[in-house]
């Protein structure tokens, strides 16, 4: 039962959001557009929808240039952080929910470092340690430091505090080990929360760029942020690849907050609804 | 793993380890050296007392840093925040294809740093959409671009920043707007409390704590202003911020350790005194209320 007041009003609403939504997508829109461009052409601001469109500078830099490797530095890094966390992140999270003399300490521990230590002011130390230890340059040093977190150890915990221990004790019953009641009961139970947690992760790791920048020096060893930030820095790099570089960065991106919004979304509030 | 006790030692351990190796040990660590004169590539290092403390308090360089990330803390944060309840406004209630527009806002939020302020760069550039977008206003861009002019370099880079985080702070404010029971709204409609008033005697005052969780994590984030700096300007065009500055002192041109630590300190009692500021600031208003 809408009046004809109601249609203009949701209509300017639209129209509104509609004008919101543009600049907030326009700028990667862009850089999509660029991307596609002949390195000849201009890269003029009429050329948004006419011009040129060829793959050859994505073909340029996954091919020749160092790009393709800092790519599958990404995925290498990305992933094993990634699983890392889901492994370290569960144990952590579920001895939290169900051990809960000794947990609570290290809980209120672990909050108040996660929410109280600014990570950037230790760049300093992170480098230092990392040279000391040997690990400095090396695929560890993206790695380790980062296998675990605060913030996804509580999702866990949050989420196993959900669910009723009956199942684990009628296994334990069944003279079922602990770590097959870990690993084969109630990790499939907390599914929904790994993926939340697992997507969370990946995107920062994915994402990340002062400590890998900081924690690498070698070509061979950088990621896709540190690659595209370096590649900027090249006198002779022009804007179709480095956009092109860009995209490459988005992509995968895109596609999994296409996929996995949902999850993305209570990754997002899992941390504000727990003040 | 027989007993609960030794399951739950073994279980903690990653993040035990995590905890004491990557988090406590650094922090201890960068305030020792904050009183030393530790460098790259020199073996031993002297005590040297407050003298570091000492020399940052007089180092213009280390105090237009510290302006710089004022300037961007205080600059962004209330914009953000407002702009992001006004989105999270505008998408909260049912309507067709709020999905899309919610997506929309949010995606720029997901998006690597580096890439963004590699497009920005580009959309600031002498002859860019921005400054095409400004002739078109009316207003005369800057001769060499946006983020070549000493009056602009910096507010842009903040433009661009909260452009990028209102999606994500939106989101929060959603969550926020879903947990504020209907009955109330109802209640208040049948006292005859029109739509703004509504908002003034409900909404705000019960979106309260979401908005101090906002304004802490935005303001302890935006105190480590980074990556767009290094990104965008090099810290040049008085852009340089308090981690750009720690950067630049301990890993990128004189490799001093000590001092860069104790820069390091400073901006960490920084965040910690605001923070705390906060709390008790929001808190005590909550009381009055």
């Amino acid at each position: 039962m809408v009046g004809p007041e109601g249609k203009v009003r949701s209509g300017v609403r639209y129209l509104g959001l509609t004008l919101i939504l543009l600049v907030m997508v326009f700028p990667l829109l862009w850089m999509f557009r660029v991307s596609l461009m002949d390195v000849g052409s201009s890269i003029g601001m009429g050329r948004l929808l006419s011009g040129s469109v060829t793959f050859g500078n994505y073909v340029d830099l996954l091919g020749a240039g160092n790009l393709g490797r800092a790519l599958l530095n990404s995925v290498l890094v990305g992933a094993s952080v990634t699983l890392g966390n889901i492994l370290f992140c569960f144990m952590t999270g579920y001895t939290l929910a169900r051990f809960r003399h000794i947990a609570n300490r290290l809980l209120f521990v672990s909050v108040i470092v996660v929410l109280m230590i600014p990570a950037h002011i230790v760049i300093i130390p992170f480098y230092v340690l990392m040279l000391k230890a040997g690990l400095y340059d090396t695929y560890w040093a993206l790695i380790l430091p980062f296998l675990v977190n605060p913030i996804g150890i509580f999702l866990v915990k949050q989420y196993v505090e959900s669910i009723p221990p009956a199942m684990e004790e009628a296994a334990r019953m069944d003279g079922a080990g602990e770590l097959r009641i870990l690993l084969a009961v109630v990790m499939p139970l907390c599914r929904p929360a790994l993926a939340v947690l697992a997507i969370q992760v990946f995107f920062t790791n994915w994402n990340s760029f002062l400590f890998p920048y900081i924690l690498t020096t070698s070509d061979e060893l950088r990621t896709l942020p540190v690659a595209l930030a370096l590649l900027q820095g090249h006198q002779a790099v022009d804007w179709q690849h480095l956009m092109a570089g860009s995209s490459i960065a988005v992509i995968p991106v895109l596609i999994l907050f296409i996929v996995m919004q949902r999850q993305i979304v209570s990754g997002v509030t899992a941390g504000a609804i727990k003040q | 793993m027989n007993s609960p006790k030794s399951t739950a030692l073994v279980l903690a351990l990653p993040w035990g380890a995590t905890l004491i190796l990557f988090w406590l040990f650094p922090l201890v660590y960068s305030f020792v050296m904050g009183f030393t004169d530790y460098r790259l590539l020199v073996a031993d290092y002297q005590w040297v007392g407050w003298s570091n403390y000492r020399e940052l308090f007089l180092d213009p360089d280390f105090g237009a840093a510290l302006k710089n990330t004022f300037v961007f803390v205080i600059g962004t944060i209330p914009v953000t925040t407002v702009v992001a309840l006004g989105l999270a406004l505008l998408v909260s209630r049912g309507f067709k294809g709020r999905g899309i527009f919610r997506a929309g806002f949010f995606l720029p939020s997901v998006t690597s740093m580096v890439v963004i302020a590699l497009i920005f760069t580009n959309l600031y550039q002498r002859g860019g959409y921005v400054a095409m977008l400004a002739e078109l206003v009316g207003l005369s861009p800057p001769e060499y671009g946006f983020l070549y002019d000493q009056g602009t370099a910096l507010y842009s880079i903040m433009a661009m920043d909260v452009w990028m985080s209102v999606g994500y702070y939106m989101l929060i404010f959603l969550a926020g707007l879903k947990a504020i029971p209907d009955e109330l709204y109802e209640a208040a409609e049948i006292a005859g409390a029109g739509k703004l008033r509504q908002f003034g005697t409900i909404t705000l005052p019960l979106l309260r704590p979401v908005a101090l969780f906002i304004v802490v994590i935005n303001s302890i984030k935006s105190f480590q202003v980074f990556v767009e700096i290094f990104v965008m300007t090099k810290g040049k065009f008085d852009t340089a911020t308090a981690v750009y500055f720690i950067y630049n002192e301990g890993l990128a041109t004189h490799f001093r350790f000590g001092y860069a630590s104790a820069a390091a300190y400073v901006l960490f009692i920084i965040i910690a005194v605001f923070s705390a500021v906060q709390f008790a600031l929001l808190r005590r208003r909550e009381a009055l209320w």
